[in-house]
């Protein structure tokens, strides 16, 4: 079997110096960068599969990787952030990152964050037929959402979102993305909208609504479908 | 458009209810209104009291005489009575009303009697009515009583009835303020049986003017005064009324005077008769002097004159203003105009021959021009008008002597000349020689000597020059002819020759003053700071007045000079409370106020765009301030008010920044903090759960690396706890060095050790001088800021090997630290000690946490050392952090080592 290659991009050697070993185990080929501009040229010469990007590089912003990236690839990007850099979390995930680790992370949220990133890319945004889970059953082709064989009904906009969510199943999709991709680019910034829908939709989707397990609130940043 | 009309009236005015506003603030003020002493007013407003004190009501008496009367002395019985303020007053001991008393106690009604009472000298106030004043705007309700013949603008009225001339006098605006007027009346026969029966108290040393005032003519006609004045009143209350409520009715409108006043006798007539006929017409007044442009000398004299003036007409309520102008009748009807004025008055005295013959009166010039206007004409009583004023000295003495002689001497030139002239070739017209020299007088010596160089003139010419000569009899008729003709060219271009003169110096000294005016600002312009416009203010006034100054700002809530005029002025008791007394209700106060007059300075406020942000004061000698220094002074203060204004403005935008630059500190302090905080607690984390989660698939080796990192991490962390807790106490001030006996070998070496623990691969070498004596110090903190040091060598020293030295410098020791890395930039020496402050590594990245060197200073001061740095330190590159402590004693190190040098490993 072909490993996958990741890219960890990161200027502190004590995060490489754990990351390295640990994603080896994991059973990963890793590359190292220390900086955005070595990044870039990792990308285009050593073809990783992953790129895992800490925002705060000594040349450049991590959004400028992520940003310049985006041109001309759409490998996926996992963040690795503070919590007081929380808008340049959600800045480089509208830019195109795929989904962020806060700091201090364990290991095991970043593998699964990984294998998530990875699936999707070996699917090649196929859409599946039917999407499951939690006992929530959502079939594209036919614009059905069934729950333990109940048949659910949704307006077009909670659909909508729905779908847009299951499609991302197990990343996070940033409010902005949700907002113009559902309601267009002019209400980008209406989150009291998106709040409103989410609320709606778990009401009919989720077992228990006041414990949403499907769709997970991402506190300040977006929503995540849990995918098992 | 009918209805709209409608409308438009039917809305209430505006003015009415902001007045009814203003007043529901204001304490009401109640005055019992009586006829005559002995009418019944104190009984009156003490039954009254009474009765209310019996529902509840907090009714205090303030100051009630009772002059021995037993009924009123009863009714004051079960009343509270505030204690009186004893005041000395020419050597006799005064019982007089508490003002801060009754302010203090603060009742619902308080009871002050006597309205017209004037304070002893030294009260706060001259007269009683402004204590009441104050009462009122503290919202204190008061009631009061008065008799018909204090009031103001019924006092000549008063003395020409009774003979008696009232010395104290309430403002008319007091009793028309007033929201109640109670009339106390009895008939006066009645009255004049009471006066018998000894029920009205009267001081025994009047008793002969007593008798001459109770007679039953001057009480009945005191009586109708009285009496119509409430019936004004009970008017007025219904116009009040009606326009409040918008109800349409037939109140006079429109009506304005305009007064015109002087300094003479005359005015203050013309004031009273104005006063009267205003109220009697409901209308606003206002009180105006005119002055001329081109008379520059007031005599002071005519300023108290006409500030007396300005000063009755404002007690009668009315407004009061100066003009400057030219042509008087002209200033009048622009200033008519400009008012919407509907009437004139002005005063006018019986003209002499000459007057009437030679030139217009100003009624007559008035009425001539003033259309649609109506004139009023004062004229002065028999008595008064018999008493004419001198007429107005426009020369001092001094100069008429001296305008005198320029004038005989031109005649004298210009005869001369003209002798001479005729010797030499006769001249037809040798008149034009004099005429020469009348206005040769008229520029040095003014118009005097013009008009005495013109008679002279016309007298030499004919002695002179014309036949037969050497007398002053004319032979030729067409010669007379031309000698009036001569004597009044003379007169008319002497005097146009003066006037010019007079006005370019007047000219002159105006463009002085303006230019002083604008140097000022223009200087006041360029200063930001609060101290330089203050002492600009008052150098500026100090020059333009010739008088005291003194400039207070507000200072943690109260006062404080700020600057003053000599420099050694000091402001007393009575000084500093009319200058606190001016900020509070921003007002002048102090002398020639109505308020503490006893100071010595007159307080201004200096009023700025956004509030009072000072005090002015201006000693008062004396006299007020003439016309020109008035200007100034305003002009002055203004200009002050906005500089400080602005400073004031400045002041805060740098605290703003300062804030500012505090929350980017604080900022920068969190992430900071929270960078260094979270690198190795990321890397523990990640490095425990790898362990945890790919153990038992890693190597050994990665095993063991992954262990080490997480040790090294935390120590890592524990040292930058270490320093922010360190820091924190600095900052806090809670650092207690202990000030033993330190061994500074030990130190060093404790330190270099523990660091080459964490570092084992730097080289650092030591040398330390046999003869260092012991330090004072705390051996725990010393070794905490060479360790520090020894940290800041590693990251930032290249790969050289990092030296530390000891030695004696005098008594003093000096440590020191010293790498060969890039070094610092000289204008960097003095921020590394910043907190904070982070040199970058050459990728940019700050490595350190920026606390290391401020702690060591921080320490390092703490125990009494210095700390500084040097670069280049050798060979033209590195750093070298000195630490010196300064002579801590006699005590040597008992066994000198020798130099010591820790190779590293």
């Amino acid at each position: 079997m072909n490993l996958s290659r990741i890219l960890v991009v990161d200027d502190e050697p004590q995060i490489q110096r754990f990351l390295r070993p640990a994603l080896t185990a994991a059973g990963y080929d890793v590359i190292e960068a220390g900086t955005g501009a070595e990044a870039l040229k990792a990308v285009a010469t050593q073809a990783p599969d992953l790129v895992i990007l800490d925002l705060g590089l000594p040349d450049m912003d991590g959004k400028e990787v992520i940003a310049n990236l985006r041109g001309w690839s759409d490998l996926p990007v996992i963040i690795l952030s503070a919590r007081d850099r929380e808008t340049e979390k959600i800045a480089a995930l509208d830019l195109g990152a795929d989904d962020y680790v806060e700091k201090p992370f364990g290991i095991g949220e970043l593998t699964a964050r990984i294998r998530t990133a990875l699936r999707h890319r070996n699917k090649a945004d196929a859409i599946p037929a039917v999407i499951e889970t939690d006992g929530l059953t959502i079939d594209p082709v036919h614009r059905l959402v069934s729950r333990a064989g109940v048949s659910l009904h949704l307006t077009p906009k909670e659909y909508d979102l729905l779908l847009l969510l299951a499609r991302h199943a197990g990343r996070v999709v940033t409010h902005r993305t949700l907002l113009t991709s559902v309601w267009g680019p002019a209400h980008a910034e209406d989150l009291q909208y998106l709040r409103v829908f989410i609320g709606q939709l778990r009401q009919k989707i989720e077992k228990n609504p006041t414990d949403p397990r499907i769709v997970r609130t991402e506190p300040g940043v977006g929503y995540r479908m849990v995918m098992e | 458009m009918a209805e709209d009309d409608r409308n438009e009236i039917r809305r209430p005015d505006p003015d009415a209810l902001l007045a009814l506003a203003e007043k529901d603030r204001r304490g009401k003020l109640t005055v019992f209104l009586g006829m005559a002493p002995g009418v019944g007013k104190t009984y009156a407003m003490l039954s009254r009291a009474r009765r209310l004190c019996a529902e509840g009501i907090d009714v205090v008496v303030g100051l009630v005489e009772t002059h021995g009367r037993s009924e009123t002395a009863a009714l004051l019985e079960t009343l509270e009575v505030l204690p009186r303020r004893r005041a000395a007053h020419r050597g006799r001991m005064l019982e007089e009303f508490d003002l801060d008393g009754a302010l203090v106690r603060r009742p619902r009604i308080l009871i002050v009697d006597e309205l017209a009472h004037s304070n002893p000298e030294g009260s706060r106030h001259p007269k009683r009515h402004q204590d009441i004043e104050e009462l009122l705007a503290a919202g204190i309700e008061v009631w009061t009583a008065l008799n018909i013949q204090h009031l103001e603008s019924l006092a000549d009225l008063v003395a020409q009835i009774t003979g008696v001339t009232v010395r104290e006098r309430v403002p008319d605006v007091v009793l028309k303020r007033a929201d109640e007027v109670v009339l106390v009346d009895l008939p006066p026969t009645e009255l004049i049986e009471r006066l018998k029966e000894g029920k009205v108290y009267l001081p025994d040393s009047a008793s002969r003017a007593v008798d001459r005032f109770f007679r039953l003519g001057n009480l009945t006609a005191l009586r109708e005064l009285a009496l119509r004045r409430t019936a004004d009143r009970v008017d007025d209350q219904m116009v009040d009324y009606l326009k409040q409520n918008a109800i349409d009715g037939p109140w006079a409108t429109g009506e304005r005077l305009i007064v015109c006043v002087g300094s003479d006798d005359l005015s203050e007539k013309v004031v009273r008769v104005a006063a009267r006929l205003a109220s009697g017409l409901n209308a606003p007044w206002l009180v105006v002097s005119i002055e001329r442009a081109d008379r520059e000398v007031e005599t002071p004299e005519r300023l108290r004159g006409i500030e007396a003036i300005f000063r009755l007409a404002e007690q009668l309520g009315a407004e009061s203003r100066r003009v400057i102008g030219q042509d008087f009748v002209d200033e009048i009807l622009k200033l008519a105009r400009r008012e919407h004025a509907t009437q004139i008055v002005i005063g006018t005295r019986p003209r002499t021959v000459f007057e009437r013959l030679f030139a217009r009166s100003l009624p007559d010039a008035l009425s001539a021009r003033a259309s649609g206007l109506g004139v009023h004409l004062v004229t002065p009583d028999k008595a008064e008008a018999k008493r004419r004023l001198p007429r107005q000295v426009i020369w001092p003495v001094q100069g008429l002597l001296r305008s005198v002689l320029v004038g005989l001497g031109f005649v004298t030139l210009t005869t001369g000349v003209g002798k001479v002239i005729d010797t030499i070739m006769p001249l037809p017209n040798i008149s034009l020689v004099f005429l020469l020299g009348v206005l040769g007088s008229a520029a040095l010596g003014g118009y005097v000597s013009a008009l005495l160089a013109a008679l002279l003139s016309t007298l030499a010419y004919n002695f002179f020059f014309i036949d037969p000569l050497y007398t002053f009899t004319i032979a030729a008729p067409h010669e007379v002819f031309a000698l009036f003709v001569f004597l009044a060219v003379a007169i008319v271009s002497g005097g146009f020759a003066s006037r010019i003169r007079e006005q370019a110096t007047i000219a002159g000294t105006r463009a002085t003053a303006l230019q002083s005016l604008y140097d000022f600002s223009r200087k006041l312009a360029g200063t930001a700071k609060r101290d330089d416009a203050i002492w600009l203010a008052v150098s500026q006034l100090q020059l333009s007045l010739k008088r005291s100054v003194v400039f207070l700002l507000p200072r943690q809530g109260d006062l404080q000079m700020a600057a003053a005029w000599p420099p050694d002025t000091e402001l007393d008791v009575t000084d500093m409370t009319a200058a606190r007394w001016t900020q509070d209700r921003r007002e002048a106060a102090g002398a020639g106020t109505g308020t503490l007059p006893n100071s010595r300075f007159q307080f201004r406020p200096l009023l700025g765009p956004h509030g009072i942000v000072g005090v002015c004061g201006v000693s008062h000698q004396g006299d007020g301030l003439d016309l020109n220094a008035e200007r100034s002074l305003t002009a002055v203060l203004d200009q002050t008010a906005i500089a400080l204004d602005r400073a004031r403005l400045a002041d805060e935008t740098l605290e703003q920044a300062a804030r500012l630059e505090g929350e980017r500190y604080r900022e920068a302090l969190l992430s900071s903090i929270s960078h260094d905080l979270r690198t190795p607690l990321s890397t523990i984390t990640g490095a425990v759960t790898s362990l945890r989660e790919f153990g038992e698939r890693m190597e050994p080796e990665s095993r063991q690396d992954l262990l080490q990192s997480i040790e090294e991490e935390s120590g890592r962390m524990s040292r930058f706890v270490a320093n922010l807790l360190d820091m924190t106490r600095i900052e806090a001030g809670t650092l207690k060095p202990k000030q033993d006996w330190v061994d500074v070998a030990d130190v060093v070496q404790s330190a270099v050790e523990r660091t080459r623990r964490y570092a084992p691969a730097r080289l650092i070498e030591t040398g330390i001088a046999p003869d260092l004596p012991l330090i004072r110090g705390d051996s725990v903190l010393i070794g905490q800021v060479l360790f520090n040091l020894l940290d800041n060598a590693i990251k930032y020293g290249g790969e050289e090997a990092i030296k530390v030295f000891a030695r004696r410098d005098g008594p003093a020791v000096i440590i020191s630290v010293t790498d060969m890395g890039r070094g610092i930039p000289p204008e960097d020496l003095d921020r590394v000690f910043e907190k904070f402050y982070r040199r970058g590594k050459p990728d940019g990245r700050a490595p350190g946490t920026g606390l290391g060197l401020s702690i060591a200073r921080g320490f390092v001061e703490a125990m009494g050392g210095t700390i500084h740095a040097e670069s280049p330190a050798l060979k033209k590159k590195g750093t070298r952090i000195v630490m010196r402590f300064p002579d801590s004693g006699t005590v040597t190190n008992g066994s000198p080592d020798e130099p010591v040098a820790y190779p590293g490993r």
